[in-house]
């Protein structure tokens, strides 16, 4: 059985398989209800996942709460994957739309930056290192897990300056 | 639809040499539409044989397709990714439009208030003139090279000293970066004098007003409290409109633009609508039906509709609209001239809720009184009820390059973008549509929307379906008019004298 129902006084029970649909669509089908329901998702056997809704307010049809979770999963399944599918398009149009909005640092934001004794020298991407210093360890997991953490800072700090 | 195909069965299979395309079937025939907006109709039989995979050269739907770009041979690359530049050249550019609300105090109180307005003794809902600076300061800061700064509120005339001063400091501060500035002020006209008055038309603003249809109806619905809302706006729109003439600008051009929020009341009347605005002077009516933001969420049960009910009211006022400039008069109705623009050429119009990405964040941004700063008039309406889910910053902490790389801003961007979204990937609309995402937000808890049971894409449906329905038709004498309806008269007076250096 792939997909069964537990329909309650306002609440409903769905339990399926979790190679049905993909994680994020589980839980971006369940989000869209928080507002309107208790929402609480579980593993209750192997590769089965249920989704508890109960309505947070009295009257609610819990038929039509377990039709409505049903297509808000397959379109969000279905979205994910038309996403998928055009991953390169969306990336690009994003990223045009963001850069165009966001336009290059100016004087402003320059200026705004954080430049006091203690940052002044700080070099997070490694532009005063040299070559020996900045690649010599790289193979090893620590410190190429350092490497990662040091480029995601820069972009927040990049982002959060003010 | 399914019909025909379920006819061509097992034969079903595609013709070589098309390019994608998605179709709707439009008054007995069908409308094909691809990537780049072309367009083209065919009729039942020759989507039956393309269905089939039958389609010779030299056959009128073979030549009829590839003069419109749906055979992959008869296409110019260059030229086909240089239209699609153009058509998205919006994403250069960050906000343009800046929507300042500067008290939230109003004098009128309307059932379908979308703007969650304060008593007229709340004055703490006033914006400071320090704010109104930061605002006009980030504003600057937009790489859009033409930026209009919309005052709203609340009504905004009951603040008009912190106007005015955001007014001169924008002047001022833009001395130095030589923007294509606007400003816009969205009133009920009832605090007007003729001291603002004189201001406003020295400072080029621009002033938009609502109306509601006849005198019974807007009165019933806006409530000036010791006064007739509508006696009071017709009064303005008249006076200003003289003004107009006064100093010599051309009065079919210049003129007060008055919007509709189409109640359920109002879906009776949609002729009457249409000749009230007319016989206001104005030029274009924004057939625009009631929002789910601020209160009218709360007054739903009074206000709300079925949207078939609405889009049998459309069809019926445009009808008339269309009727009308037969007869000479040259009106036009906003939607319709949005959506026309993109079907008939390859401009873009940049209506912020109808494109794609939508223009949440990255095409306009909102200033609540208090400095906060949100993605949308929407979205500043949202947190006045309860929910700061579309807040990205405030003018006290936030740069502009931070607000613009918001998470939230990313979100909306990729939620806003048609072709990825189920529904609209297979809609012959997808190339001229778009959804706030906001509104999906608001009316289905997601940002993505399901366009199936959206009251937007309802409308917008019924909107494109009318449209092509007369575009199908093909009389010369409506098609010319819909084109003229595409025609774009730039408002050059209210642009505002560059002096950048
Ligand atoms: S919003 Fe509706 S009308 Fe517009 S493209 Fe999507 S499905 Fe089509």
């Amino acid at each position: 059985m792939s997909m069964s129902f537990d329909l309650g006084e306002g609440s409903v029970r769905v339990e399926f398989d979790e190679g049905l649909y993909p994680r994020d669509a589980i839980y971006g089908a369940a989000y869209v209800f928080i507002d309107r329901c208790y929402v609480h998702l579980d593993r209750v056997a192997d590769k089965r996942i249920q989704v508890s809704l109960k309505a947070k307010k009295p009257g609610v049809d819990s038929q039509a709460l377990a039709g409505e979770f049903q297509n808000e999963l397959l379109g969000q399944a279905w979205r994910q994957k038309i996403v998928e599918d055009n991953r390169q398009f969306v990336e690009t149009i994003t990223a045009r739309a963001l850069g165009g909005a966001a336009g290059p640092p100016g004087l402003d934001e320059l200026l705004s930056m954080d430049i006091g004794e203690e940052t002044a020298f700080d070099d997070p991407l490694g532009i005063a290192m040299s070559w020996e210093e900045k690649y010599k360890k790289k193979g090893k997991t620590s410190d190429a897990k350092s490497e990662g953490e040091a480029a995601a800072n820069t972009e927040t700090s990049g982002g959060e300056a003010s | 639809m399914t019909q025909l195909f379920t006819e061509v069965g097992q034969a079903a299979k595609a013709p070589s040499g098309l390019v994608p395309f998605r179709f709707r079937e439009v008054g007995g025939d069908y409308l094909l539409s691809n990537f780049l907006g072309d367009w083209v109709f065919v009729t039942k039989d020759e989507m039956r044989s393309l269905a089939r995979g039958e389609l010779q050269t030299g056959t009128p739907l073979h030549d009829k397709l590839a003069s419109k770009n749906f055979l992959r041979d008869s296409i110019d690359a260059a030229k086909a990714a240089e239209r699609i530049a153009h058509k998205k050249r919006f994403l250069n550019y960050g906000p343009n439009l800046h929507i300042a609300v500067v008290t939230l105090r109003c004098n009128e109180t309307c059932v379908y208030c979308h703007a969650s307005r304060a008593n007229m003794d709340a004055v703490h809902t006033d914006m400071t003139p320090e704010i109104g600076e930061k605002v006009v300061d980030l504003m600057l800061q937009s790489t859009s090279p033409a930026v209009t700064l919309e005052f709203q509120g609340g009504e905004p005339l009951v603040n008009f000293p912190v106007m005015k001063h955001m007014i001169e400091y924008a002047l001022a501060r833009n001395r130095a970066y030589g923007k294509e500035l606007e400003f816009t002020m969205v009133s009920n006209l009832a605090m007007m004098d003729e001291e603002k008055l004189a201001y406003l038309i020295d400072r080029k603003v621009q002033i938009c007003t609502s109306i509601d249809g006849p005198e019974h109806i807007h009165t019933k619905q806006r409530k000036l409290v010791g006064g007739n809302s509508h006696r009071e706006a017709v009064k303005w729109i008249e006076r200003i409109n003289k003004a107009y003439i006064d100093i010599g600008l051309d009065p079919t051009l210049y003129h007060v633009e008055a919007l509709l929020t189409t109640t359920r009341e109002a879906l009776k009347l949609p002729r009457e609508i249409v000749d009230t605005y007319v016989s206001l002077g104005c030029r274009a009516i924004f057939l625009r039906p009631v929002d789910p933001f601020g209160f009218a969420g709360r007054t739903a049960q009074i206000v709300e509709y079925d949207r078939s009910a609405y889009n049998e009211f459309y069809r019926t006022a445009v009808e008339h609209i269309l009727d009308l400039n037969r007869k000479g008069e040259q009106v036009l109705e906003r939607y319709a001239s949005i959506f026309l623009t993109k079907i008939l050429g390859d401009e873009e119009p940049n209506f912020l809720d109808i494109r794609s990405p939508s223009g949440s964040g990255i095409g306009a941004l909102a200033y609540n009184y208090d400095g906060k700063i949100f993605t949308s008039d929407e979205g500043r309406m949202m947190y006045e009820t309860g929910d700061p889910a579309f807040q990205i910053g405030d003018v006290f902490s936030s740069n502009y390059r931070a607000l613009m790389k918001h998470e939230t801003i990313r979100a909306l961007v990729m939620a806003s973008i048609r072709d990825t979204q189920p529904d609209c990937v297979n809609c012959a609309y997808a190339p001229y549509c778009g959804v706030q995402p906001e509104h999906s937000y608001r009316t289905q808890g997601t940002i993505f929307g399901r366009m199936r049971e959206s009251t937007t894409c309802a409308v917008h449906k019924g909107i494109q379906d009318f449209l092509f329905g007369k575009l199908r038709e093909n009389d010369p004498k409506t098609t010319e008019i819909l084109r003229r309806w595409t025609t774009v008269r730039a408002r050059t007076h209210f642009i505002q004298a560059s002096s950048a250096s």
